[in-house]
């Protein structure tokens, strides 16, 4: 079963193998993906989101709400008290509480593909 | 990028629901759609459904005891007996309830990362108090495809032999005890609040000490 599969199958080759955390492009290009992810350590969709992440080696910023409460905060009052985590950023992309399958897309909407 | 800055250009979607419908792989959703073992609406009941929270009101069996046998019925009515799998590491996982909401997508996780057990020779076992057919119809809408074991008659008498019943609610702590090949448990966890998970990475740690560990001389559980 694939989780977090966004290679496209026909792809041009890039010179180097990307780093962690890095994403390739269809173009063999490679650039860092700005993600970051906000949640707490004890959630299941908070894992869940984190090891897709690692399993497609790319990196992310983690904010863990516990430990920051402020900004849980700060979500709680931009969502008017209806926060639910985690809050996944994507390169520009907003996600709250994303399936695999969502995540997988706003990669591919960043160009990871 | 400095996330704890960029949260100030957070922004919910418009419609939070079509943007954020799931947590599973949409293969497995698409596959239960069609053959109608489940759809996305069930599937997503848990997003909606009245939170599960709670202090732990029991801490479970110590390490370094054998692991009381049990014998539950899977989805499937066929039973399962514990101590017909020594000879592998085995992952009891306790949790309250079927569906259950929020955070709280254990056994999906575990699904999603089955190859960190399946790599070091751990069979899953799932077990709450549900029917085996509140399991069969929960594994088929959320793609789980280890063994969920029925503790339902008589209710959470499993529960009780691990010491994570918790009486008042007539559902089990949320609780994970691993096995090594001889049925010793090597690592428990019972989680302080019902909603809260273990931490994988530690989880697979743990898993690695399972897989690993050399056989000592066991204690004998005393009820």
């Amino acid at each position: 079963m694939t989780y977090l599969s966004y290679a496209s199958p026909v792809r041009v080759a890039p010179v180097t193998a990307p780093q962690r955390g890095q994403s390739e492009y269809a173009d063999g290009a490679a650039r860092t993906l700005p993600i970051a992810v906000y949640g707490n350590r004890w959630c299941g969709l908070t894992q869940m989101i984190g090891r897709a992440l690692s399993r497609a080696g790319l990196d992310y910023e983690y904010v863990d709400l516990d430990e920051h409460p402020s900004v849980e905060q700060r979500l709680q009052m931009l969502t008017g008290g209806r926060l639910r985590t985690p809050v996944v950023y994507v390169d520009g992309q907003w996600l709250v509480a994303p399936s695999i399958g969502q995540l997988r897309t706003a990669l591919m909407r960043a160009g990871a593909a | 990028m400095d996330a704890l800055q960029l949260v100030d250009s957070f922004q919910p979607p418009a419609d939070e629901r079509s943007a954020t419908v799931g947590s599973l792989d949409e293969g497995t959703v698409d596959r239960g759609a069609r053959d109608g073992t489940g759809g996305s609406d069930v599937r997503d009941l848990y997003r909606t459904a009245p939170e599960m929270r709670g202090e732990r009101v029991s801490t479970g069996l110590p390490v370094g005891v054998v692991a009381p046998d049990l014998t539950l019925p899977d989805k499937d009515g066929e039973p399962v007996t514990l101590s017909q799998l020594r000879g592998r590491p085995v992952a009891l996982v306790f949790y309250p309830l079927d569906w259950s909401p929020g955070c709280s997508v254990q056994l999906e996780l575990y699904q999603q990362e089955h190859e960190e057990f399946a790599a070091r020779g751990v069979q899953l076992l799932g077990i709450s108090v549900d029917s085996i057919y509140s399991h069969g119809a929960w594994a088929a809408a959320r793609g789980i495809e280890f063994p969920l074991l029925s503790d339902f008659q008589p209710r959470g008498a499993v529960a009780r032999d691990y010491r994570v019943w918790r009486e008042h609610d007539g559902f089990s702590e949320r609780a994970l005890y691993l096995l090594d090949s001889q049925g010793v448990i090597r690592w428990a966890h019972v989680s302080p609040h019902l909603h809260h998970l273990p931490d994988f990475d530690e989880l697979v740690a743990a898993l690695d000490l399972v897989a690993e560990s050399a056989t000592t001389r066991p204690q004998e559980v005393t009820t």
